[in-house]
C-alpha cells in the first residue's frame, strides 16, 4: 500500500505541528514529545492513501526537510500566534526547504495556539478544561497575539512570489491561512479536510501524469552520491 | 564572580597527571589503564565499610581455583578475607548514602514535568547545591552547553570558572582530571572541543563518572555525529552548541538519571526480556526474513529490554552492535517517542560504532500500548518506504503467530520476581554471564529482577545503587582489581563476585550469615543456570543476508556528515 500523495507540517520547534496531528489523528490533545526526524503517518481519504510528515522544527534537523518535502504536494507552513519569531522562522529557515516539493505543490499557512489569545475567548472549550480551570485562570493565561491573519496573508503573498507564482492561479490567500489550536480542536479538523479535498486533484493529475506517486523517497537515489545537492 | 558562583568545592587536592588519558571509545570498565588519579581516589573515596566488611583482594586468588561457582564455600570466603580486612567507622557512609533526592526512573510523564522545573531551578538556592550530582558540558571558548539542574545561562560564570581551570592547566601541557574536595569530587573529560564536568557526592568512583560522562558525550554525538561537532567548532571556534541541542536537553536529562537507576550502564550489558527460547527464537527469525537492501540492524525490544536483534552479515564481519550503542539509542527513543503512533525516520549515529556517520532509524511501535518496539536501522536514507514494508511483513508475522499476544504476557511486569529464585534472604541481584556462547559476536547481557521490598522509594534505591556502584567500583578498581566482596551495609548485606565465567552483585538481608549468604549464592547460580534460556539470548539469531547490503559498513555512507544537517543557519 503505497502512499498516493503527501502533506507536510514545517514550522520552528513548539509550534505545535505534532499537537495538531494528534488532534486531527487521534481526537485529542496529549502532552507532547520533542520530535525526532519526521514521523509518517497515514490517513485514508476517499479511494487514496495520504501520507502526513510530521517533521522536528529544531536547527538540529534542519537539513533534513528538504528530503521530507520531496515531491510534497501540499505543505503546511506552521506559527505560533503568540509567537512573532515562529512566523520569521517560516520565511527565513523553512520556505526554502520546500524547494524539493512538487511543483504544483500547495502551500498552506497555519497559526496554531489561538486559544491562547484573548482575541478568542468565544473558542469552545472542552468541558473537562473548563471544570479544572480555578476561577480566574481565564485572564491570566491569556497572552497578547503576536501574528494576527493579515501577517499570515502577506506571507502567503511573499511564498507566491518566492515560487514566482501568479496570485491568480494560485488558490487565493484567505482560503489558505488558518488559526488553530491543537488543544481546543478549533479548526483542525476543516484545516486537514480542506487541505486533502485540495490535494485529491493534484494526486489525480500526478496519476494521470504518470509522476512518481510514491513521494519518491526513493527516486532520490540517484542523487545519493551528489550528497549536498541532494538535501539542501 | 566569587558571588556568582554556585560554591563548587575545589578546596580538596587537584590531581595534573602527566599524560592526557587516551579517549579511547571502547574503553570500558576493567581494563583501564592505571593513572595517578586512580591512586589518588582511594584515599578520599573508599567509604567506610562496616566493621563486618572483608574486602578481598585479587592477589589471594582464592577462587581462581574454584572453577565451578557451585564450589565457592564460606571457608573460601573468611580464608581470603582475612588477608585484607578493613575496619572504618561506618557512621560517615551512611550519611553521605541518605543525601540527595534525584528524580526516579518511574513514570516518564511525571519525570518530564519535574525535568521542566529542574530547568527553571534558581541556582543559588541551597537546594540547587544539594544535588546529587551536577552535570555540565561547556565549549572549548568557555560557553555553556547543558546543566542538568537550573538554567546553563545562568550558570554561564561557573562555566567561565571551571574552563578557566581547564585552559590554565591545558597551559602547562597537562589536563585536569579531578578535583577531590572534602564530600564532592569533581571529574573533568574533555572530548574534542567539548569539556565534561561532573560535581557528585556519591559514592561513584573517579572511573565511573568518567564513564557517565563520555555516556553524555556520546549521547551528543549519537544525535550530531563527531565529525560535524568537530567541523562545527573549526569552522567557528564559539559557536553555540545549544543551537542545535535545543529540544534534546530532555534526552540528556533522561540519561542521567538512567545511568543512576539503571544497571545497564553500570554492567555495560543489555537486559534482555525473559522469554521462552522459542519464542525468541522465532521472533528472530521473522526479523531476519524481512529485510530490504541496506537494512544493517533489526532490534526489537520491549519496555527498553530486548526481545531480539538480527544483523546484516558484511556488518557483523566488521564488529558487533555494541552496549552503549543501544542503549543511546533507547535512550533517545524513550525520551522522543513515547506516545507516539506514527512511524518515525530519523538520522542517528551509533558513536561506538562509528562516531563520524548516521544511521536512518526506522522507529514503530508494534502495540497500541507503545511498549514494543520495532527499530530498524538503514544506510540509506531514502530508504523509508522499503524500510516500512520490512515492518509490516513483521507486524503480519506477528499477528498471524499470535507473537504480540505472547510477548505481552512477558510484559506484565518491568520484570521478574527475585521471589522466583526461592530463597527469602536474597533481596536483588545483578548477574552479568562472561560464558555465553559466540561470545564474541553476541551483545553483553545481565540480568536482574525488578526491585521490590525495601526498595521501593526512590531513595532507597539511590541508596541500593550507590553501594552497587561503589562495590562495582572496588572490583573494576585500577590499582587494587577485587575478586569478592562480602560487604556488610546499615541496612542490608552485600556480596560481589567476579569469575571468569560472570559477574555477579547480590544485595540480601542484613541478617544474612556469611554462611547463609554462600548457600544462597549457591542456589541463585543453580537458578540462573536453570533459566537461561529464559533469560538470555544465548543463540543468537543468524545473520540476515540482505541483497544487495551496504559495503564497508563500518563506514555506512559518508554522506552522513554531509548530507546537508545544519545546511541553513551558519
Ligand atoms: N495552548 C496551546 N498549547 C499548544 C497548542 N498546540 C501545542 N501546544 C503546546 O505547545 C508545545 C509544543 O507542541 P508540539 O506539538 O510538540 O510542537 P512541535 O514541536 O511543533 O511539534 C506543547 O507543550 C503543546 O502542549 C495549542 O493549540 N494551544
Ligand atoms: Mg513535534
Amino acid at each position: 500500500m503505497k502512499p498516493d500523495g503527501k502533506v507536510v507540517l514545517l514550522g520552528d520547534m513548539n509550534v505545535g505541528k505534532t499537537s495538531l496531528l494528534h488532534r486531527y489523528m487521534e481526537r485529542r490533545f496529549q502532552d507532547t514529545v520533542s520530535t525526532v526526524g519526521g514521523a509518517f503517518y497515514l490517513k485514508q481519504w476517499g479511494p487514496h492513501n495520504i501520507s502526513i510528515w510530521d517533521t522536528a522544527g529544531r536547527e538540529q534537523f534542519h537539513g533534513l526537510g528538504s528530503m521530507y518535502c520531496r515531491g510534497a504536494a501540499a505543505v503546511i507552513l506552521t506559527y505560533d500566534v503568540t509567537n512573532l519569531q515562529s512566523m520569521v522562522e517560516l520565511e527565513d529557515r523553512f520556505l526554502a526547504l520546500t524547494d524539493s516539493a512538487s511543483p504544483d505543490c500547495l502551500f498552506i499557512v497555519a497559526g496554531n495556539k489561538v486559544d491562547l489569545t484573548d482575541a478568542c475567548a468565544f473558542l469552545p472549550e472542552s468541558e473537562d478544561k473548563q471544570i479544572e480551570k480555578p476561577p480566574n485562570s481565564f485572564i491570566s493565561t491569556k497572552v497578547k497575539k503576536q501574528v494576527h491573519v493579515n501577517d499570515a496573508i502577506a506571507f502567503y503573498r511573499k511564498i507566491l512570489k518566492y515560487k514566482m507564482l501568479d496570485e491568480v492561479n494560485a488558490p487565493a490567500a484567505e482560503k489558505m491561512c488558518f488559526e488553530t489550536s491543537a488543544k481546543t480542536g478549533y479548526n483542525v479538523d476543516h484545516l486537514f479536510e480542506t487541505i486533502f479535498e485540495m490535494v485529491v486533484p493534484v494526486i489525480l493529475q500526478q496519476k494521470a501524469e504518470g509522476l512518481p506517486q510514491t513521494v519518491d523517497l526513493n527516486n532520490c537515489k540517484t542523487a545519493k552520491n551528489t550528497h549536498s545537492g541532494c538535501c539542501r | 564572580m566569587e558571588n556568582e558562583d554556585p560554591g563548587l568545592p575545589c578546596k580538596g587536592g587537584m590531581d595534573l597527571p602527566e599524560q592526557k588519558r587516551g579517549l579511547d571509545p571502547t574503553d570500558r570498565y576493567g581494563d583501564e589503564s592505571c593513572s595517578v588519579s586512580e591512586k589518588q581516589e582511594e584515599a578520599p573515596a573508599a567509604p567506610n565499610n562496616g566493621p563486618l566488611n572483608m574486602v578481598v583482594d585479587k592477589v589471594n586468588g582464592q577462587e581462581e581455583l574454584r572453577e565451578a561457582p557451585e564450589e565457592l564455600s564460606d571457608k573460601d570466603v573468611s580464608d581470603s578475607t582475612s588477608i585484607d580486612n578493613t575496619w572504618e567507622d561506618s557512621s560517615e557512609f551512611r550519611r553521605q548514602m541518605v543525601i540527595g533526592d534525584g528524580p526516579s526512573g518511574e513514570e516518564e510523564a511525571v519525570i518530564q514535568s519535574r525535568l521542566a522545573t529542574y530547568r527553571d531551578e534558581d541556582v543559588t538556592a541551597e537546594s540547587w547545591r544539594a544535588h546529587r550530582k551536577h552535570v555540565f558540558i561547556l565549549s572549548e571558548a568557555g560557553k555553556p552547553i547543558y546543566s542538568r539542574y537550573g538554567n546553563e545561562e545562568a550558570l554561564s560564570s561557573t562555566m567561565g570558572v571551571m574552563m578557566a581551570l581547564v585552559s590554565f592547566i591545558q597551559s602547562g601541557d597537562n589536563s585536569i582530571r579531578s578535583i577531590y574536595s572534602d564530600d564532592h569530587k569533581l571529574v573533568f573529560v574533555q572530548q574534542g572541543p567539548l569539556v565534561l564536568v561532573s560535581v557528585s557526592h556519591t559514592l561513584q568512583s573517579e572511573q565511573q563518572l568518567r564513564q557517565e560522562l563520555l555516556y553524555v558525550y556520546d549521547q551528543i554525538i549519537s544525535m550530531l555525529t563527531q565529525a560535524s561537532i568537530t567541523r562545527i567548532f573549526e569552522r567557528k571556534k564559539n559557536y553555540d552548541l545549544r543551537r542545535l541541542l535545543t529540544g534534546s536537553e530532555k534526552i540528556l536529562d533522561r540519561l542521567l538519571n538512567l545511568v543512576e537507576s539503571d544497571p545497564c550502564f553500570l554492567l555495560g550489558a543489555v537486559r534482555c526480556l525473559p522469554l521462552p527460547a522459542s519464542l525468541r527464537d522465532s521472533l528472530g527469525t521473522l526479523l531476519q526474513k524481512a529485510i530490504t537492501p541496506n537494512l544493517v540492524f533489526s532490534i526489537l525490544v520491549a519496555r527498553s529490554q530486548l526481545v531480539t536483534t538480527v544483523q546484516e552479515k558484511t556488518v557483523i564481519e566488521d564488529c558487533r552492535l555494541e552496549p552503549t550503542d543501544l542503549h543511546l539509542l533507547l535512550n533517545l527513543i524513550g525520551a522522543t517517542s513515547a506516545f507516539q503512533t506514527g512511524e518515525i525516520w530519523t538520522p542517528i549515529c551509533l558513536p561506538r560504532f562509528n562516531p563520524d556517520c548516521y544511521f536512518y532509524a526506522y522507529i514503530s511501535y508494534l502495540d497500541s500500548e507503545c511498549t514494543v518496539c520495532l527499530i530498524l536501522l538503514s544506510t540509506d536514507k531514502d530508504s523509508f518506504y522499503s524500510v516500512s514494508d520490512c515492518k509490516k511483513r513483521i507486524e503480519e508475522g506477528m499477528r498471524t503467530q499470535n507473537y504480540l499476544q505472547a510477548l505481552s504476557s512477558g510484559l506484565k511486569s518491568p520484570s521478574y520476581s527475585v521471589g522466583l529464585v526461592g530463597v527469602p534472604d536474597l533481596r536483588h541481584f545483578m548477574y552479568k554471564p562472561l560464558d555465553i556462547p559466540d561470545n564474541y559476536r553476541q551483545l553483553p547481557q545481565f540480568t536482574s529482577p525488578e526491585l521490590e521490598g525495601p526498595y521501593c522509594s526512590e531513595n532507597e534505591r539511590h541508596r541500593l545503587f550507590d553501594l552497587y556502584h561503589y562495590l562495582h567500583g572496588r572490583i573494576h578498581s585500577t590499582s587494587r582489581p577485587l575478586r569478592l566482596i562480602y560487604h556488610v551495609a546499615e541496612k542490608e548485606t552485600l556480596l560481589a563476585w567476579v569469575t571468569s565465567k560472570f559477574e555477579l552483585y547480590t544485595c540480601f538481608n542484613p541478617l544474612v550469615t556469611k554462611a547463609g549468604a554462600i548457600n544462597v549464592l549457591t542456589k541463585l547460580l543453580r537458578w540462573i543456570k536453570k533459566e537461561e534460556d529464559r533469560l538470555f539470548i544465548r543463540y543468537p539469531p543468524k545473520y540476515s543476508t540482505t541483497p544487495n547490503p551496504g559495503k564497508g559498513s563500518r563506514a555506512p555512507r559518508t554522506d552522513g556528515t554531509e548530507n546537508g544537517f545544519f545546511g541553513g543557519g551558519h
